[in-house]
């Protein structure tokens, strides 16, 4: 697994994998996809999208109908999980109910054969690592939520993979809990440096955690790319009303993204500046969100309208049924492709 | 048999001597209250004889069969004796069964057959006490040696067949703890050192031999029976081949074109003579008398003398056994019963107390326990 | 007040199940112990209300019972693990690999001999077993050496395994069911092999399972008599013959009291041990 060439090659690589269940429609319809070393990459999307089935193929609990899977550069399609260097978090942690936490995160080492000491020993700092080392001995019924989560956490980590699957492992989580979470995460990605791949239908969550996403729809990848591209430059409307909320106008049988921030409300009727685009109409709804307040202006003729997100403080003069003209910059606006 | 009925006067409670004064005999037969519980061995309440009853009398016969002796006395006294009405006891659960008091003595002015009854069965030890009669006499036969003659086909002559390791795994004997005494039977002849007199009358060192004979039987058998049933299935089936049986089983098994021969051995058999008793809490005792009377008749005699292969105590039965089945009167030794009666060792209860005077023989609490002892 | 008249809802709820308990179970219970105490007159068959230990100093003196409390257990346990082993196959394939209708094809078959009389399922043992059964006919078509397992201790075996056969698979395929798929999904992730997920996870999750089938493999072997009266032969006594026989035929009933006790004993025992495993988590 370790020659000179695999040295360079990408932690993950898919090529044209493609899978069905049964005689159901077709989950995947071709996804190719690389994945850097080292890199946090998220594969959002909404449910039925195909982005838990691509990660249970990289993790090799299912076949793929064609196509290849390369795991730093070694071609591991019709690999069993237990020959794959790739530990998974999973969604419901998957914790062993009949062993300690301590057994558990010592699971893998025991089944490679590693000593008792060891074993032991890389257990606790594992478990260390994400503030249970004092319950080592109790049962995984004992915990609430947030601790089986980190101890999931504990058990992928401690085995030392290239590669860990993280399959929406904080979606039983609460708000809170679940921001806490995200963060300790992503440092903890940081620190050791394993290749993250995670699983998520909250846009927020991936934005704000990935190096890089790949949204997916239908079971194709829409877009890969960075959060800043994905959310500035998204390749389809899919990927633009997915991700974060958007405004999609319709000139000249084109679709247009604009963003509910980048729009201002005039109340007085002055004339546009030259870099502007603008739109007259009727406040129809003020929902205050704490820093910011939503506004859904409606067009005069009752079918074009927008959706501004403008800072609470300049929002204190607005109130329903007011005429006001919503305005942004031409830049601001930007064109999808069709 | 006189000694043994001494015996028993000599040790029995007082309670036996207050129901022999008892004045309550009915003095009459009623009409028939419409129903009648009867509990008794398999085959002697044959259809051939109960719908004719049934007919006359306008009793309805609810049967119970059973397979021991033990089985019968337990039968008669669940439920404190109310369940049935007329029992066919052999002469070890006879006994018991007046001992318990769960039987009533009988009105012989009303029993028309019992003039003609063999003397030997008048009042015999194991119905009469002190000269109350506990029942009627019925019939009486030996246990045989039954065999398949398609397997065994030399005609065995003794009992030591079903000791013979020759025939491992296709024996079977009754399942019963009376079954110790065709043992004691056995070895009163093959080991006369051992002083076996009675094979009912049991020391201990006497029954430890005993036991040692049956336990090393045991592996040989294939199954004890419990039923008559069962070991005409187990013939059917070809699982056993030679055992322990009662002529009616030889019987029902030629009808069913299985070939099979019975005799008694050398050594001489066991044997019953069964007494039909009427239940001391009897809801319907007009149709008990009834039936008594029934089956009393040289007919039904004939008939169940011949469909079970035994003696009839109506002596007025040869001749129509003659008529049913020509030469059959003489076949079941019902023409010269009394040299036969005599070579036929009946079913008793074993008690402590010895033919000889002695007190050191085994009663049947102990009987059982050896018997539990020899199935393991 | 309102308190109160709840709590007094409570007790007119529980009076009928717990009385109902305690005079017909326990009360009955109560009877046999005592009665294990008494003795039987061999003749008249009456019970004589003597207190005595000679129906314990006969079952601890006397080997045959020894013998016969060893045989049944003994066949208990062999049946409980054939049964174990015979379960898993079968339960393994309905709880993880068919889908919903096959699985509901199979339970069906696994019930379907239970809608028959117990009576006449061991009866048709006889004429497979038999001598000359459907058994010994196929042996001699096919011209090998005939077998006598009628009437014997393997054809006890062979009936127990086959009349609780369901009881095992149905517990054994709900604890199945239960091991949730993400398991073996984890452990196969961590390196293990399937035998080795085999060992350490799912086998360990169905322990509950098997204790709860074992509660029937074993526990209603034990105290069975039909099946032994039915299909064993010369040497097949169990503790419930000799129940049996002490009340039914030579009417013995503090001497069947005190034998059932050992069998209450064993079976107590066992029971404490099967909820240790989880026997009755499920419930």
């Amino acid at each position: 697994m370790t020659d000179e060439s695999s040295l360079h090659a990408p932690a993950v690589s898919l090529t044209a994998l493609t899978k069905s269940y049964g005689h159901g429609k077709p989950v995947l319809k071709g996804i190719d996809l690389t994945i850097r070393r080292g890199e946090f990459f998220t594969m959002l999307g909404p449910s039925g999208s195909g982005k838990t089935t691509t990660l249970r193929l990289i993790g090799g609990f299912e076949l793929p109908d064609s196509g290849e899977v390369f795991l730093g550069g070694d071609k591991v399609t019709s690999l069993p999980p237990y020959r794959r260097d790739v530990n998974t978090m999973f969604q419901d942690y998957a914790l062993f109910p009949h062993m300690s936490l301590q057994d558990n995160v010592a699971y893998g080492m025991k089944i490679r054969g590693v000593g008792k000491a060891e074993r032991s020993e890389r257990a606790t700092k594992a478990l260390a690592m994400v503030h249970l080392e004092a319950v080592g001995d109790r049962r995984p019924s004992q915990l609430s939520g947030g601790q089986r989560q980190r101890v999931a956490l504990a058990r992928a980590l401690v085995n030392e993979p290239s590669l860990i699957l993280l399959d929406e492992p904080l979606g039983a989580l609460d708000l809170k809990l679940r921001r806490e979470m995200q963060v300790e995460l992503k440092n903890i990605q940081k620190q050791t440096g394993i290749t993250f791949v995670y699983v998520t239908h909250d846009q927020e969550e991936a934005l704000s955690m990935s190096d890089r996403i790949a949204v997916f729809s239908e079971g194709v990848i829409e877009q890969i790319g960075t959060p800043e591209e994905l959310y500035e430059r998204p390749a389809s409307g899919f990927v633009a009303r997915f991700i974060g909320s958007s405004n999609i106008l319709h000139e000249n049988g084109r679709e247009i993204l604009l963003r509910p921030e980048d729009i201002r409300l005039e109340q007085q009727d002055y004339a546009l500046a030259s870099h502007e685009d603008g739109l007259p109409g009727l406040v129809q709804e003020i929902s205050y969100l704490g820093p910011v307040t939503r506004c859904r202006v409606t067009g005069a003729d009752g079918d074009t309208g927008v959706t501004a997100m403008v800072p609470s403080r300049q929002a204190r003069g607005l109130s329903e049924n007011m005429a006001v003209r919503a305005v942004w910059s031409k830049e601001s606006a930007y064109p999808l492709s069709s | 048999m006189k000694g043994f009925s001494a015996l028993l006067l000599a040790t029995c409670c007082t309670a036996i001597m207050a129901q022999a004064r008892a004045a309550d005999l009915p003095t009459s037969i009623g009409k028939g209250e419409g129903d009648l519980n009867v509990v008794a061995w398999e085959g002697y309440a044959d259809d051939a004889w109960v719908k004719p009853f049934e007919q006359q009398s306008g009793c309805k016969v609810h049967r119970k069969y059973v397979g021991s002796s033990d089985e019968m006395v337990a039968l008669t006294r669940m439920g404190g004796g109310k369940g049935f009405d007329v029992v066919s006891a052999s002469g070890d659960a006879a006994l018991r069964l007046i001992f318990g008091k769960n039987v009533q003595p009988v009105n012989m002015s009303l029993i028309p057959a019992y003039a003609d009854l063999m003397p030997e069965l008048k009042e015999p030890s194991f119905n009469t006490v002190k000269g109350v009669h506990y029942g009627v006499s019925y019939e009486w036969g030996p246990n045989v040696l039954m065999w398949n003659t398609k397997t065994i086909t030399t005609a065995p002559t003794s009992w030591s067949v079903i000791y013979d390791k020759a025939h491992t795994g296709v024996i079977t004997v009754p399942d019963n703890p009376i079954q110790i005494a065709d043992a004691a039977l056995y070895l009163s002849h093959t080991k006369p050192e051992l002083g076996i007199t009675d094979p009912y009358e049991l020391t201990q060192p006497q029954m430890d031999a005993v036991v040692a004979l049956l336990k090393e039987q045991r592996p040989l058998v294939k199954k004890y029976w419990a039923l008559a049933s069962d070991e005409v299935d187990l013939f059917k089936s070809g699982d056993a081949q030679v055992g322990a049986a009662w002529p009616y089983q030889a019987n029902t098994l030629r009808a069913a074109n299985v070939p099979v021969q019975d005799t008694i051995p050398t050594e001489g058999a066991t044997g019953w003579a069964d007494t039909w008793m009427i239940s001391t809490h009897a809801e319907h005792p007009n149709c008990a008398y009834l039936w008594i009377n029934h089956v009393m008749t040289p007919k039904v005699q004939a008939q169940q003398a011949l469909s079970f292969g035994e003696t009839p105590a109506n002596t007025k039965a040869c001749a129509e056994m003659d008529t049913m089945q020509p030469g059959s009167c003489k076949q079941y030794h019902a023409d010269a019963s009394a040299a036969y009666f005599s070579t036929i060792k009946f079913w008793k209860t074993p008690v402590k107390q010895c033919g000889n005077g002695q007190n050191n023989c085994l009663d049947y609490a102990a009987w059982q326990r050896a018997w539990q002892q020899v199935k393991q | 007040m309102t308190g109160g008249r709840k709590l007094l809802g409570h007790v007119a709820l529980l009076l009928p199940p717990f009385g109902w308990l305690t005079v017909f179970y326990l009360g009955s219970l109560f009877a046999l112990l005592l009665s294990a105490f008494w003795q039987v007159d061999s003749m008249s068959g009456e019970i004589l209300h003597e207190w005595t230990l000679d129906n314990f100093r006969i079952l601890a003196t006397d080997s045959t019972y020894r013998v016969i409390a060893e045989r049944t257990i003994g066949i208990a346990v062999l049946v409980t693990i054939t049964d174990i082993i015979l379960a898993w196959p079968l339960a393994y394939v309905i709880a993880r690999k068919v889908g919903p209708r096959m699985k509901l094809v199979l339970l069906v078959l696994v019930a379907l001999p239970l809608w028959s009389s117990m009576l006449a399922r061991i009866y048709s043992w006889r004429l497979i077993l038999g001598h000359d059964g459907v058994l010994n006919w196929f042996l001699r078509t096919a011209g090998l050496p005939e077998q006598s397992f009628a009437f014997t201790n393997v054809a006890l075996w062979i009936v127990f395994t086959y009349l609780w056969l369901p009881f095992m698979l149905m517990p054994l395929v709900s604890a199945l069911e239960r091991i949730p798929a993400s398991l073996p999904d984890a452990a196969g992730d961590m390196g293990a092999t399937p035998f080795q997920t085999f060992r350490t996870v799912i086998f360990p999750l169905a322990i509950p399972g098997m204790a709860a089938g074992s509660v029937f493999t074993f526990a209603v072997t034990l105290g069975e008599y039909v099946t032994p009266m039915l299909v064993g032969g010369a040497g097949s006594e169990f503790i419930g013959n000799v129940v049996y026989s002490n009340v039914g035929v030579s009417g013995n009933i503090p001497f069947a009291a005190a034998y059932s006790m050992i069998l209450l004993v064993v079976v107590g025992a066992y029971m404490l041990l099967a909820r240790r495993f989880g026997a009755f988590d499920g419930a």
